[in-house]
């Protein structure tokens, strides 16, 4: 139906009550675009201005007075003379070495997991899904104390791989259902097809069972690229002396800290939201996917 | 009235539902538990009887094992097991020797000690294990007094007093450590034992012993299942129980900052620290105004954005409105937006000064109005001059409290919305048609088809997002740090010299953030409390859900 198709019918049907509800049903709907849009339209006005304070940012953007003085700063500003990447880069590269190690770990191990518990009888199995079960509901945070005092004891503070090793320690229980439930929908019957063509256990994973599960690996593959990113709480703990991005961040929002600054925060934040929300809307598809294979099928 | 009445009474149902489950759980639980350990000892040793009577000879190979880990496989002729095995052993006491001071113990120091000194044998020679354990037990001690294993402090011809410590925490770390991979050791043990004797029996029943080879090919193949998993069970047991368990342990220690480790100890207290929490008026009341803010926050910032995702779900999918992609774009982005960064946004906007909503209050000059307002329905506490202080004022802790609400209706309803709009297209059209018929109004079919539908499918995403929001840490920390504070008069003493009280916004997680990690507060013990009462809550939601999810026990 075209457009203008559309618009005929919509006003052929039209009555005075139906219109009294369609009118209200708009001025709705524009009275939440705008409480959405202004705060978001505000970001954005404050990332592009030189103001030095939020005061002077207007609140819609006014694209002649725009000023790229913020980025520029974000990408030269050394806080040390010796570092060869700028305050902001190197927060970024590290976070994106992060991610990128969490995804590949927490893909390779899941699956593993997965593959395990929807293919294989054993002992101890229930007790061990039970387990996972258990701990995913708890955040990994809770035994922060204890992590912070053995990375310090073992000299791991700082370290980002030891970091990443928490993320996907603390991913694994979550993810081994959302595999598990997939991998349960595969017919067995391609598994024992497999078997009498002499196929191992190894190979019936790698050849038959992964192939087929490549929709879910890439849906953990990219909740645990986007995880990383903006978790501020472990980092906080465990790299007091390295930034990340959500350290780096926080620490213009921080009032207690020397470098509070809003103004700078706002520029450095639509820089990363950014490409996270564009990821986000792309993946929005999989979400009610994911919801649901973790939740009936559990 | 009457639904909320029975909502009400579903609600308390379930929750004496729960609580008669987990209480026959638990009384059966524990009566199952003595009841195996004692069957298991009386049946350990019939076994062990029968098995020395009836196969001398296996039982000689378990016993052999029992004395040597290995040595039973040994006898079996099994090398490629014996080997791995004494590896084990050998790593073991390696570390344990290495790392000890045993050689100095026998070369008769301790004769030359004078014999009133006192002197902690595993302390001071002991390696990792024995030390970790020596140390687990007695969490260190206080060296006091001039002389100590033999040795004094002379500065300027004159004796000092030894003062030192033991650093507890370390001690607790490696004694946790320590015990961890003791257990481990001891379970190798006992696999070892058992091994040697079932090894025996089946040579002797296929008269064929397994060679290497083929020892390799069944072990990958009948417990592959076993080592895809043992990699991340390796990681979970690294990153998560083991603090977990070093948290857990913490809770009956009386560690605080105020100790200074290497001068100062800590010890085991028991349940004084749980005491402290219950029984002190002064900490329970914020206790209690903590846990039931927690509680309120959780439920209504679930709820609220539960409403407000179906309302704008049923408007966009309704007839009336056109271009509903569009609308659903623009609505959808709270939630594609960071949380962390949307929090700090609002910070920003609801910021004292430079705020957007108090600009925007100013230039439309309203300020006043809506003070008034605010002050009238009993938001605003003392009124000021000039801006609303939003997050800041001890008296407007109300206030804080219902923007948090609102700024966490900002950032979740578009999840609910996507969700609702998802199962609204799974109801059959014929249920409505069937309405048709029978002459239905559309509030009468919203009321019997789609509130009840949507709400049964979406059930236990509305129990994940309680559980969620009980431990959402950053829509607290982020937005308003806890803050505002209580009212200096209303913090009792005891708690204001430690530093340690709570903002009127803090939820338990963000509570216990600050009690440990906020280096003028550091109250480990009373943090890791607070972690115990959360770890119940969450489990007994746990148990609940387990209890309703069928599919979970269907076997494969």
């Amino acid at each position: 139906m075209t457009f203008k198709d559309k618009t005929a019918r919509f006003f052929r049907r039209l009555t005075i009550r139906k219109g009294i509800t369609g009118v209200l049903a708009y001025v709705w709907l524009l009275v939440m675009v705008v409480i959405v849009m202004t705060p978001v339209l505000w970001l954005v006005s404050a990332a592009f201005t030189d103001a030095t304070s939020l005061e002077q940012v207007p609140i819609i953007p006014k694209i002649s007075e725009w000023s790229l003085a913020n980025y520029e700063d974000l990408f030269t500003y050394k806080s040390t003379t010796s570092q060869v990447f700028p305050d902001y880069v190197r927060a970024f590269l590290t976070t994106l070495g992060i991610a990128s190690l969490n995804t590949v770990l927490v893909v390779i191990f899941s699956s593993l997991m997965g593959f395990s518990f929807s293919r294989y009888r054993f002992k101890g199995k229930k007790k061990v899904l039970l387990l996972m079960m258990a701990l995913q509901m708890f955040p990994s945070f809770m035994g922060m104390l204890a992590i912070f005092m053995f990375f310090r004891q073992f000299g791991l503070l700082n370290n980002p791989v030891a970091l990443t090793l928490i993320y996907v320690a603390g991913a694994i229980p979550y993810n081994t259902f959302i595999v598990r439930g997939f991998m349960r929908n595969i017919p067995k019957s391609l598994d024992e097809a497999a078997f009498i063509d002499g196929a191992s256990n190894l190979q019936t994973l790698t050849k038959v069972i992964i192939p087929l599960a490549v929709p879910i690996m890439g849906f953990i593959a990219v909740n645990a690229f986007m995880a990383p990113w903006l978790d501020y709480i472990l980092p906080s703990v465990v790299m007091p002396q390295r930034d990340t991005v959500a350290i780096w961040l926080f620490r213009y929002m921080d009032p207690r800290v020397s470098t509070y600054n809003p103004i700078k925060f706002m520029s450095g934040a639509l820089f990363l939201a950014v490409p996270i929300m564009l990821v986000q809307i792309y993946m929005q598809k999989y979400l009610i996917y994911g919801l649901t294979s973790g939740a009936d099928k559990g | 009235m009457k639904e909320t009445e029975s909502i009400f009474g579903q609600l308390l149902n379930a929750g004496k539902k729960v609580l008669l489950f987990l209480y026959k759980k638990i009384i059966l639980g524990i009566f199952k538990f003595f009841k195996r350990i004692i069957m298991g000892f009386v049946n350990f040793f019939i076994n062990l009887f029968k098995a020395a009577k009836e196969q001398p000879k296996a039982f000689f190979k378990g016993l052999s094992s029992f004395f040597l880990m290995g040595l039973g496989q040994l006898r079996n002729k099994q090398w490629y097991k014996a080997i791995p095995l004494f590896v084990v052993i050998i790593v073991f006491l390696a570390i344990e020797i290495s790392t000890s001071n045993y050689i100095y113990a026998l070369s008769g120091e301790i004769s030359q000690f004078p014999a009133e000194d006192k002197l902690y044998f595993f302390r001071d020679y002991g390696g990792f294990f024995t030390k970790g354990l020596w140390g687990f037990i007695t969490l260190g001690k206080l060296v006091l007094g001039s002389v100590y294993r033999g040795e004094t402090i002379v500065i300027f011809d004159q004796i000092f007093t030894w003062k030192s410590a033991d650093n507890s925490q370390v001690l607790l770390g490696q004694g946790v450590i320590a015990t961890v991979l003791i257990l481990m050791f001891v379970i190798t043990w006992i696999f070892s034992i058992k091994d040697a004797f079932q090894s025996h029996l089946k040579i002797q029943e296929t008269g064929h012993n397994e060679t290497y080879h083929e020892f390799i090919k069944r072990v990958w193949n009948d417990f592959f299942a076993y080592i895809i998993i043992i990699p991340s069970l390796i990681l979970i047991f690294l990153f998560i129980l083991i603090p977990f368990l070093f948290s857990f342990l913490v809770a009956f220690t009386n560690w605080t900052g105020r100790i200074s480790l290497g001068q100062g100890l800590f010890k085991w207290v028991g349940f004084e620290t749980f005491k402290q929490v219950f029984e002190n008026p002064d900490w329970l009341k914020f206790f209690g105004d903590v846990l039931l803010w927690t509680l309120f926050y959780a439920f209504m910032s679930s709820v609220t954005v539960y409403v407000l995702g179906f309302i704008q779900a049923m408007i966009i999918e309704s007839k009336y409105v056109i271009f509903k992609k569009f609308w659903r774009m623009i609505l959808i982005l709270p939630w594609a937006i960071p949380g962390m960064i949307s929090l700090m946004l609002f910070r920003n906007v609801f910021a004292d000064n430079f705020g957007l909503m108090n600009q925007v209050l100013a230039q439309a000059g309203v300020t006043d109005q809506v003070k008034n307002f605010l002050t009238s329905i009993g938001l605003v506490g003392q009124q000021t001059a000039g801006n609303i202080i939003w997050f800041n004022d001890p008296l407007n802790g109300s206030l804080a409290k219902t923007l948090i609400i609102v700024v966490n209706l900002w950032l979740g309803y578009p999840y609910f919305m996507m969700l609702i709009t998802g199962v609204l297209g799974t109801i059959p059209e014929s249920l409505f048609e069937a309405a048709d018929i029978d002459g239905a109004t559309s509030s009468q079919k919203f009321r019997y088809i789609t509130f009840p539908w949507v709400l049964r499918a979406t059930a236990p995403v509305i129990i994940t997002t309680f559980t969620f929001n009980f431990n959402n840490f950053g829509a607290i920390y982020f937005l308003s740090g806890g803050g505002p504070g209580y009212p200096i008069d209303q913090i009792p003493q005891s708690v204001r010299i430690i530093g340690a009280a709570p903002g009127q916004t803090d939820i338990l997680i963000s509570w216990i953030y600050k009690l440990s990690f906020q280096s003028t507060v550091n109250q480990y013990s009373l943090a890791s409390v607070y972690s115990i009462l959360i770890f119940i809550f969450i489990g007994l939601s746990a148990i609940y859900n387990l209890s309703k999810l069928k599919s979970f026990w269907e076997e494969d």
